[in-house]
């Protein structure tokens, strides 16, 4: 069956070569992560931890100003006041504001929370990164030892390092403290690293690299690194919410930040007193917010591995 | 008669793996002439791969010497390999797996540039990179892309622009084509002879589609098991194959041409093409050849001459 | 001779991110009894798509059935529901795919996962089903059967677990075996003896093969008529000995002078085609193979090329065969 075309005889003619574009590239350039920012636009409850952890941010510096009471205030007359229109949540045993406090408690649990996954991001890349690149028997000896590391009670290390630095006369300063969370939380991160370049040290691409006449550092830097940073990434955002619950919990066992420094884990240790006598809004208050603050990282962390699971792409 | 460009003497690779000792490469010693086209075929576990990358030391040999301008490239320190690599190129046969995803192609293309140094001036990179790649056909417009927005034949373009970048003498091209489509491949293949002709380039191409690697090599030579079976020229090879396996090699390759195809006699041969671990002494093909003897199963047969330049391993010639 | 299978117009979409790719823009072709059809093309081309979607084990969604239809023995099997395509896989039609590691389950023995689908398809007894089972790896020259039916997967080498999967699809006797690039994770020894045997299963158990592949030696060894494919559409179809010597469509063409052959003289140049396939993103409105084609003229880029009958067998769509074409061309316009 012919249709009936009605064609001029021009059309038959043979077309011009630069019509006929044989290279042609028809998809405009998607690159990396602008692509992994797409998809993680498109995971709902990890935009809305990512928007927590936004306004958190943004409030734990501002949000010491907003009603206008100092978080050092002491007011006698207005102790244990429980939440209402003049004191958002309340107050405290010392009469201090509590929407204050927390705010200034959160401004620490944030740094912390941020230095010990960063310390842990960059120790962990560096033993990870040369544990992979290296001969099997220096990888074996640093594995072991990270393990044995690893394996000590994590309380027990805070607990010694806190005393050998009190009794230097130092206290639990906010860098000691620091100092004991991450003498031990470098080594998942170390693990996972080491695993990412074992693995792509295999690759062509690696490989090639070689072939060119690159050394180790080379290829580790160019190659392998960048294309790790993905699961490190997750990683770190995993991380902070761990650092955070782990400082809430030193602070609230009282090894942690010492006044005149507080930390969302420190006021919930002070609401402990306000439990049995009627004050519970103390320890919850500061409980939600820890609580809040770690759903948002993770959610944020989850869907950041889901953006990044080259299967999961839409 | 001129010298080779590199001379292959006794090359093994041995790997130790959880069965053994998987002697991939078994001592396999050959020539290969400036600007000639070095054939070397054969099926999975032949070993050729692995002759490829150890020939440009990309794997570190169990025995043998590769002499190149008069040195054996082994022996040489870190340094003096540095400038021997520049000569040495491998393109590799993954397209997907050999590119750096996260490289655009301008970085890819340059990296030999950056590892050694071989620029002053932003410009002169840029400038040497969009050279290279309308040599391979590409252009301008593709130097800020990344590697997964081309296809296969494009991606291993970008590869053989990214091997000429310091103007080498030798590359050895590991399955190039196997990956890629029908039609492409003859775009590769044709690249890959039109640039020896412009840039005066010797090959060692690896391949085991024996109708391309005929097509394309002046020399070839047949690997089974980490053993060169059969080397001639690639008419003479493929015109009067004396080695058994040879014979039964050319046989299977199906024939585009349905006349041809149901005329042809085929040789066909038993069994699998057995594991490299540990394997037994005696001629390798021992167990898939009709016509061994008693002297196969004991004694490794020599590679010898057995008409002019025609070398064959196998007693029974 | 009647057909096994009818596929009439077939078209099959993908919803994407960016949106609607057509993997299969129009396709129409049968398979007649005991006949081996090859569909060749490159990669992209569709074919492996449309045997999935025969089979339709398409994932749905992203896939769709844009429209068409698939005729087996009188039926279309885009009517019947999940269940009733469950009866028909395995048992009348069976697929046989590219890579056995990937589509055998390693977990499961190998006389297990034959007897599985006779048991349920034939409603054998375990015996009954195992002694076929045996009989079948026997078939498919897999050496001490009673034995290996008892092994996994991971236990045979790539030829053996290729023969294994053709006894799986062959033991329930289907009418119709798809084989989607059956041998081309195969050495070229193994290869051999692996088309030989679909031969002679062909010939013993009078079934339809179609050929999905890329290797033309291959169609040439193995197929009574072939179908050629390029971005989603059929350009030329027709009996194996036609297309080989009388190719009608400039990528036919192309295709065949670009595969070495090992009969012809080494002086021979190997044509390439220049380019790559076009992004199904955004089909082309006329001939897709127009960006590629040395003698594309300019009707080819505006409108989608009708269909020429060459012979009751020999099909193609190419305006270079409509009559003003070879008037306007013939000075002899166009490079070969």
């Amino acid at each position: 069956m012919k249709a009936e075309y009605n064609f001029s005889p021009d059309l038959f003619t043979v077309a011009a070569k630069e019509d006929r574009n044989k290279e042609k590239i028809h998809r405009p350039s998607i690159r990396y992560w602008p692509d992994v920012w797409r998809r993680l636009k498109m995971n709902h409850l990890a935009m809305t931890g990512l928007g927590l952890i936004i306004l958190f941010s943004i409030l734990a510096f501002v949000g010491t100003e907003i009603n206008g009471f100092k978080y050092f205030e002491q007011n006698y007359e207005l102790i244990n006041v429980h939440p209402d229109s003049v004191h958002w949540f309340g107050t405290d045993e010392l009469g201090r504001d509590l929407f204050t406090r927390v705010w200034y408690g959160t401004r620490y649990s944030l740094f912390i929370g941020v230095m010990a996954a960063f310390i842990d991001f960059a120790i962990g890349v560096l033993y990870g990164g040369i544990a992979g690149v290296t001969s099997r028997r220096i990888d074996s000896v640093m594995m072991r030892i990270a393990e044995v590391i690893y394996s000590i009670p994590y309380l027990l290390v805070v607990i010694l390092i806190s005393v050998v630095f009190s009794s230097a006369g130092q206290g639990s300063s906010l860098f000691v403290m620091i100092f004991a969370m991450t003498l031990t939380s470098w080594v998942p991160m170390a693990i996972l690293v080491r695993g990412q370049v074992l693995q792509l040290k295999e690759s062509e691409y690696a490989l090639a690299s070689e072939s060119l006449g690159a050394d180790k550092s080379w290829i580790l830097r160019k190659h392998i690194i960048p294309n790790t940073l993905g699961p490190i990434l997750v990683n770190v955002t995993l991380s902070i919410p761990r650092a955070i619950f782990a400082e809430a919990t030193l602070s609230f066992l009282g090894l942690g930040i010492q006044a005149p420094r507080s930390s969302l884990g420190a006021l919930a240790n002070d609401g402990l007193a306000g439990l049995p006598v009627g004050n519970a809004y103390q320890i919850l208050i500061p409980a939600i917010f820890i609580s809040l603050t770690m759903f948002a990282f993770n959610v944020l962390g989850d869907g950041l591995r889901d953006a990044l699971d080259p299967r999961l792409r839409k | 008669m001129t010298e080779p460009l590199i001379s292959a003497r006794n090359i093994k690779k041995y790997f130790d793996v959880s069965g053994g000792q998987l002697k991939a490469v078994d001592g396999i010693s050959f020539d290969i002439y400036p600007k000639e086209t070095f054939g070397l075929v054969g099926e999975s576990g032949c070993g050729k791969s692995t002759a490829g990358r150890t020939i440009v030391r990309l794997y570190e040999p169990t025995d043998g010497e590769l002499i190149f301008n008069g040195k054996n490239i082994y022996n040489l320190s870190r340094k003096e390999m540095q400038e021997v690599r520049r000569n040495f190129q491998i393109v590799f046969q993954d397209p997907y797996a050999s590119l750096n995803p996260r490289m655009t192609v301008e970085d890819i293309v340059a990296e030999p540039l950056d590892i050694h140094g071989a620029y002053k001036t932003r410009e002169e990179r840029s400038d040497r990179v969009i050279e290279l790649l309308r040599l391979v056909g590409l252009g301008e417009e593709h130097v800020l892309r990344f590697p997964h927005e081309f296809s296969g034949g494009q991606r291993q373009r970008i590869g053989i622009a990214r091997a000429l970048a310091l103007n080498p003498k030798f590359i050895v091209c590991d399955e190039p084509i196997s990956a890629l489509d029908v039609s492409i491949q003859a775009q590769v293949v044709n690249l890959l002879k039109d640039l020896q002709e412009k840039l005066g380039l010797t090959y060692m191409f690896i391949a085991h589609d024996l109708s391309m690697v005929r097509y394309i090599s002046d020399r070839v030579g047949v690997m089974y098991l980490g053993h060169m079976m059969e080397l001639a020229k690639s008419e003479e090879l493929y015109a009067n194959p004396i080695h058994p396996y040879t014979k039964a090699l050319l046989s299977a390759i199906p024939i585009p041409d349905p006349e041809v195809q149901r005329s042809r006699k085929r040789i066909m041969l038993e069994g699998d093409v057995p594991s490299p671990i540990n394997p037994k002494p005696g001629c390798r093909f021992v167990d898939r050849c009709s016509c061994a003897t008693e002297i196969c199963r004991k004694e490794t047969p020599e590679f010898l001459e057995k008409s002019p330049n025609h070398f064959v391993a196998c007693h029974n010639v | 001779m009647e057909n096994v299978l009818e596929v009439r117009d077939l078209k099959i979409s993908f919803q994407t991110f960016f949106g609607e790719v057509e993997a299969v823009r129009g396709i129409s072709f049968n398979v007649g009894k005991k006949e081996t059809v090859a569909i060749v093309g490159e990669s992209g081309c569709g074919k492996s798509v449309t045997a999935s979607g025969i089979m339709q084990l398409l994932p749905m969604p992203p896939a769709f059935f844009k429209g068409g239809e698939i005729i087996f023995n009188g039926e279309n099997l885009l009517k019947k529901s999940e269940k009733e395509m469950q009866g028909i896989r395995g048992n009348k039609i069976s697929m046989v795919f590219q890579d056995p590691m990937t589509s055998l389950n390693p977990t499961m023995k190998i006389g297990k996962q034959i007897v599985e689908g006779l048991v349920k398809h034939h409603k054998m007894s375990r015996d009954q089903a195992e002694n076929k089972a045996i009989e079948m790896l026997k078939l498919v020259a897999v050496p001490q059967p009673e034995k290996r039916i008892n092994q996994y997967p991971h236990e045979f080498s790539g030829g053996m677990r290729q023969r294994v999967m053709i006894a799986l699809a062959m033991a329930c006797n289907p009418q119709l075996l798809i084989a989607d690039e059956p041998t081309t994770a195969l050495d070229v020894t193994v290869q051999a003896q692996i088309l030989e045997l679909m031969k002679k299963l062909q010939d013993q158990l009078e079934m339809s093969i179609i050929l999905i592949t890329h290797d033309l030696g291959i169609v040439a060894d193995m197929s009574d008529r072939v179908v050629v494919m390029y971005a989603g559409q059929i350009v030329e179809t027709g009996l194996t000995d036609e297309i080989f010597a009388n190719p009608k469509h400039p990528y036919t063409r192309k295709l065949l002078a670009s595969v070495p052959r090992l009969d012809m003289s080494k002086d021979e140049p190997l044509y390439s085609i220049d380019g790559t396939p076009p992004d199904l993103y955004i089909p082309p409105k006329g001939c897709s193979f127009y960006d590629r084609c040395t003698e594309a003229m300019k009707v080819c880029k505006e409108h989608l090329p009708e269909l020429d009958e060459h012979s009751a067998t020999h099909l193609s769509r190419c305006w270079l065969n409509h009559p003003m074409a070879n008037k306007a061309n013939s000075m002899g316009g166009g490079e070969k």
